[in-house]
């Protein structure tokens, strides 16, 4: 693996850039290197073997709430160790997994009633609709999200693959 | 290979109590695996008789159980508020 490659995987992990980009930059690069050796395949290939291995590599999903530095809690009282609200949570991806195939177990009455509930909201939607790649797919995509949200008191909300 | 869950770790913290304990869930797992191995003719026996109606659907649920427990490595909830603290970790 090339000195370049290394640094784009990196960069993937680290969630600097997205998985379509890490893809483009590397299959520039392996066109480039193939280029250099006839074969016009490399980049693509190559490119994909590598993003696999890392999304394949990030195994959980976290979500933290920290409270602002030098904040208070809801009487005036400074936050300090022991006296502070914050939330970390980390879940396996493959519980993730597991969760979402669960709704393969949802009985048709109850599907029905989400379809109508949805229709309600305005969303036009048949949630039967949703096939097992579909879900696959989400779950692939779900290590390219990153949720970054700062609340009004300052504390900060985070949601991301590692 | 992903490892099926050894041991939860639960601590719990609110202004009265802090107690915290580790639950070998290492010996839940033969248990449940014997109580299972009981069970199967009347399982078996059950489903398919009533294979059209609900069967399948407790085949799938039964599978789905063993997939989601065995998922659970790894999980870790860590939870505070004020002086109330919840912390659960799976490994």
């Amino acid at each position: 693996m090339s000195e370049s490659q290394k640094k784009i995987l990196e960069m993937l992990a680290e969630n600097k850039i997205s998985v379509d980009d890490a893809h483009r930059l590397l299959s520039a690069l392996g066109a480039e290197e193939g280029a250099h050796t006839g074969n016009k395949n490399t980049g693509q290939d190559a490119a994909g073997n590598l993003v696999n291995k890392v999304l394949s590599s990030r195994k959980y999903l976290r979500v933290t709430v920290t409270p602002p530095e030098g904040g208070t809690d809801d009487k005036g009282n400074p936050f300090h160790d022991g006296n502070v609200g914050r939330v970390n949570v980390r879940i396996p991806m493959s519980l993730v997994r597991a969760g979402i195939k669960l709704t393969s177990l949802i009985p048709a009455d109850a599907l029905d009633k989400a379809n109508s509930a949805l229709r309600e909201k305005g969303i036009k939607f048949d949630v039967r609709n949703i096939k097992q790649e579909d879900i696959e797919e989400l779950i692939d995509a779900l290590g390219d999200m990153q949720i970054d949200v700062e609340g009004g008191k300052g504390e900060k909300v985070k949601v991301f693959v590692e | 290979m992903t490892w099926p869950p050894m041991l939860m770790k639960i601590h719990v913290k609110n202004e009265t109590h802090d107690f915290g304990f580790w639950l070998p869930i290492f010996l839940v797992l033969p248990v449940a695996l014997v109580v299972l191995i009981i069970l199967l003719p009347l399982i078996i026996v059950g489903m398919i008789i009533f294979w059209d109606s609900w069967g399948v659907w407790a085949l799938k649920v039964l599978w789905a159980a063993i997939v989601s427990y065995w998922s659970l490595h790894g999980l870790e909830v860590d939870v505070q508020n004020g002086n109330k603290y919840v912390y659960v970790s799976v490994v």
